[in-house]
This record gives structure tokens, C-alpha cells and sequence, in this order.
């Protein structure tokens, strides 16, 4: 890695990295927490939501359209008006990452529950299930593959938008790039943000491969 | 409903699906009949432009302090409206200059070598963040916020829409251009004439996804001191007027929900018919 030197007393990355890997890892943690649990938060809801609407097609199409509607709407806009109605911290940090982890999420939910075949949920009511019970003891395991790869998706997604975090008072690897920002005409300046934002790559590689490892897990053991 | 993309239960960044570049496939009400096409047209304008219309409302309705009135002139917001469209069609036109050209040639048979690994490290270029992206573009390359973040735009944008046209590309079935070569066509004829006609939808796709994404994280630009729309939010945020953060919010919104629109009408009039 060569980087632009503007100075003779530069301050390389590794420079930057050997002084303050402990804060840096420190941050990763955070950062990977904050995305790990509003993805779990954006789970529930929208797997929850994805099980409500998918009999009806024209409830489904809303409920996509409205995720997919919020999903267009810059980061920024929902960090800065959440802070507004919840104040500095880790509050409009994790709705704001739930909001953009919920369009795949839900859109998977419906997609894999409306895959699976529907003889096998015949027999099941057939043999004297309730509907609700099929729908969470066959249908739910059967589209969890397909559900799983839409949780992964909106994880990988977050992991980029949770840099923001920082300047409303949220974790994460965002104040490294602000504090790169900030430290404009000294030394440190650039390595900082530079560390900051291939730090939050390295997270987002770290987030997909445990979503990956989960994915293999979770998916029931007749379908692998 | 639409075809849905993330369907297939496909590692998000080794193969198939679009981790970042494609959860906007469109959605529109009911897009089968004529009438829910009309709908899905008309949605978004109306409801952007009653969301503005509420906001002006609101503004008027309230008492503003001497700073909220400073702030909000229309001067002001058409200023901001300039370089947020300023900032994010440029970032917009050199993404597709750059991204476009070397996915086709990245897709040709002397690339076939190295295509993998490039989508893949397309893929893992994508968990890049935008922040960062303009922010080290400011730091390190130009401290002319504009020309910065149309820099920072234009590396977060790249690797998404050179991903969707090399894997839109490679999706154009080998048979067909086989029998394209069997009826006697050259290389080239084969790609002007059945390869790039196949390949319109995709391309369009990386339009509309370089649209939405410059248009959305442009506000972002604040932070070096570009303007834009996000210019209200982080003076609001720094002067302590949630009144500012309120209309940098719903005016971005607002835009990035018709460069959507716009995407998708584009991606509906130029598909090729037939497809």
C-alpha cells in the first residue's frame, strides 16, 4: 500500500495502525455489534411482517413498496431526523440501520415462503396441523435458506451506512473517518480515515462470512 | 410484484445476487395492468411532491427564529438543489463513462481469465462507504469540495454498476452468440448486434443504480463543505435547529425518491421490446 506523501515526517498507515490498533479493533467490535444487532432487530420485524402479508399479494406488494420506498431515502436524512426524536447515541444509529437491513429481508420472507411447494403444507394440514402451525413447523424452516440469504444481504448492505453512526453519537469505525476529517493539515490526518474506512471493508468481508457460516447452519438438514 | 432478484440463496459476495448494486428492482402497484402501471408512474411524484407541499406548509404555519430564517431563503435552497443535482449527475455520467466500457471489456473472451476475480473483488469493493469514499477523495486528491465529492461518488459508485454490467454480460447465453458466429458474423458484429441489445436491461440497471445511489449518498458532501441538500442537516445539527434538519431531510428524500422514479421510467422506455 503506497500513499500519496505530501510531508517528510509523514505518518504511514502502518504508522497509524501500530499506535492505535487497540482503539482501531476496539471500534470494529462496536461497529460489528451495532450492524449485528439491528439486523437482528430488522430479522424479527421483517420476517414477522414477511409472515403476515405473504397469503395476500396485495398487502405483499405495499409492504414492499414501502421498504422499498424508505430504502431510497439517503442515510443521512434518517441519522439526522432520529437524532432529532431520540437524542444523541445508539438509538437513531440502530433504526436507521434497521430501516435499510428491513427491504431484503422482507422481500426474501415473501419470496421464500411463496417457493415452497404447497402440497407438503397440504399434507400437513392433512395430518391434522392448524394453519399456524404449518406455517412456523413446515413453511417457516422450508423458506429459511432463502430468507437467510436476504437477512446476509441487508447485513453486508449495513455495514457501509453504519459509518454515519458516528456523527449522530454512535459506535463504530465512522469517528476514525471524521477524526481523519478533523485532524485535516496534521500528519495523522489522512491515515486515519484511510484506516477507518478499510477497517469497515474488513468488517463487511468478517459480516458476510459469518452470515455465510449461519446460512449453512440454519438451513434445515433435508434441503443441504 | 417483481421478479424477485435475491431469490436464490447465493453467497452475496462470491457469485449471483447484487449485495449492493440491485435491492432497487423496481416495484411498481400491480404492474401488469395498463392502470397499475399508470399508478406506479404517478406514485412517487405525488407523494413527493405532497410531502413537499406538507413541508411548506408546516414552515409557514411556524413561528421561525432569526437563524431558521437566515438558513432558509429560497436562495439558499435552490443553491442546494444545484449542487446536489450538480454533484451527483456528473459523479452519475463518469461512473457510467468508466464502469460500462470496462465491463464489456472485461467480459470479453481475452478477460475471461481474470472476470471472476474481478466481480469478486467488485463485490467486496462494495462494503466501501460512501463517507469514506468522498472524504479521503477530499483529503487526499482535492480539498474543492465539488470536484471532491464527485470523485468520492464516483469510487463508491464504480464497483456496484461494473459488477452489474460484467455479471448482466455474462448472463447473455453462449448459444446465442454461438449462432450468431455460425451464421457468419465477426466478433464484433456479434457483440454490436446481439450481445449489447441483450445486455440494454442491464445496462439500465446500472443507470438507475448509479442514479439512486449518487442522488442518495450525495448529502454527504456537507462534510467537506460541498453544499447540497445535506447542508440543511448538518447546519441544523450543528446550529442545534431541528426546523433544518426537517427540511434537509424531506427535500433529500424527496429528490432521491424521484432519481429513483426517473431510473426506472428510463430502465421502462429504452428496454428493447421484446424483452
Amino acid at each position: 500500500m503506497t500513499l500519496p506523501s505530501t510531508k517528510t515526517d509523514d505518518v504511514t498507515v502502518w504508522d497509524y495502525l501500530e499506535r492505535r490498533w487497540d482503539t482501531v479493533l476496539e471500534l470494529a467490535i462496536e461497529h460489528l455489534l451495532l450492524v449485528l444487532g439491528s439486523v437482528l432487530i430488522a430479522t424479527i420485524i421483517g420476517v414477522g411482517l414477511g409472515l403476515l402479508v405473504h397469503r395476500h399479494r396485495a398487502a405483499s406488494t405495499v409492504l414492499v413498496t414501502v421498504t422499498n420506498t424508505a430504502f431510497t431515502v439517503p442515510s443521512l436524512a434518517y441519522f439526522s431526523v432520529f437524532l432529532v426524536w431520540f437524542g444523541l447515541g445508539l438509538q437513531p444509529s440502530v433504526w436507521t440501520l434497521v430501516i435499510y437491513a428491513l427491504l431484503p429481508i422482507v422481500r426474501n420472507t415473501i419470496t421464500g415462503l411463496a417457493q415452497v411447494d404447497q402440497a407438503i403444507v397440504r399434507a400437513a394440514t392433512g395430518m391434522g396441523m392448524g394453519r399456524g402451525q404449518a406455517l412456523l413447523r413446515i413453511e417457516l424452516p422450508l423458506a429459511l435458506p432463502v430468507i437467510m440469504s436476504g437477512v446476509r444481504i441487508g447485513a453486508v448492505l449495513t455495514v457501509g451506512i453504519a459509518a454515519v453512526a458516528a456523527y449522530v453519537g454512535g459506535p463504530g469505525l465512522g469517528s476514525e473517518i471524521f477524526g481523519g476529517l478533523g485532524a485535516i493539515g496534521s500528519a495523522r490526518g489522512v491515515p486515519q480515515a484511510i484506516v477507518g474506512t478499510l477497517a469497515i471493508v474488513v468488517v463487511t468481508v468478517i459480516v458476510d462470512l459469518m452470515m455465510a457460516a449461519s446460512h449453512r447452519v440454519l438451513t434445515p438438514k433435508g434441503l443441504r | 410484484m417483481s421478479a424477485p432478484t435475491e431469490a436464490d440463496a447465493a453467497p452475496s459476495l462470491e457469485e449471483g445476487d447484487d449485495a449492493g448494486a440491485s435491492p432497487h428492482a423496481p416495484v411498481t402497484l400491480g404492474a401488469t395492468s395498463p392502470a397499475g402501471r399508470v399508478l406506479g408512474y404517478v406514485w412517487t411524484p405525488l407523494l413527493v411532491g405532497a410531502s413537499w407541499a406538507l413541508l411548506y406548509w408546516w414552515l409557514s404555519q411556524r413561528e421561525l427564529g432569526s437563524i431558521e430564517q437566515r438558513n432558509l431563503t429560497w436562495s439558499n435552497v435552490r443553491t442546494a438543489f444545484v449542487q446536489h443535482l450538480d454533484i451527483s449527475l456528473w459523479a452519475t455520467v463518469f461512473v457510467l463513462l468508466i464502469a460500462i466500457p470496462l465491463g464489456v471489456a472485461l467480459t470479453r473472451p481475452w478477460a475471461r481469465r481474470v472476470a471472476p476475480s474481478i466481480v469478486t473483488f467488485a463485490s467486496i469493493g462494495q462494503g466501501v462507504p460512501s463517507l469514506g469514499t468522498i472524504i479521503l477523495a477530499f483529503l487526499i486528491i482535492t480539498r474543492t469540495g465539488r470536484n471532491a465529492a464527485i470523485i468520492g461518488l464516483v469510487a463508491y459508485c464504480f464497483l456496484p454498476v461494473l459488477r452489474g454490467t460484467m455479471v448482466g454480460l455474462q448472463q447473455v447465453s453462449v448459444d446465442v452468440v454461438k449462432a450468431g458466429r455460425g451464421m457468419g458474423m465477426s466478433r464484433g458484429q456479434v457483440l454490436r448486434l446481439i450481445e449489447l441489445p441483450l445486455s440494454v436491461p442491464v445496462v439500465l440497471t446500472g443507470v438507475r443504480t448509479s442514479l439512486v445511489l449518487t442522488v442518495s449518498s450525495a448529502p454527504l458532501a456537507a462534510f467537506i463543505g460541498a453544499g447540497t441538500l445535506g447542508a440543511f442537516i448538518t447546519s441544523g445539527f450543528a446550529l442545534t435547529r431541528p426546523t433544518l434538519i426537517y427540511v434537509g431531510a424531506v427535500l433529500a428524500a424527496g429528490l432521491a425518491l424521484l432519481a429513483d422514479w426517473l431510473g426506472g421510467i428510463i430502465e421502462d422506455v429504452l428496454r428493447p421490446r421484446g424483452l
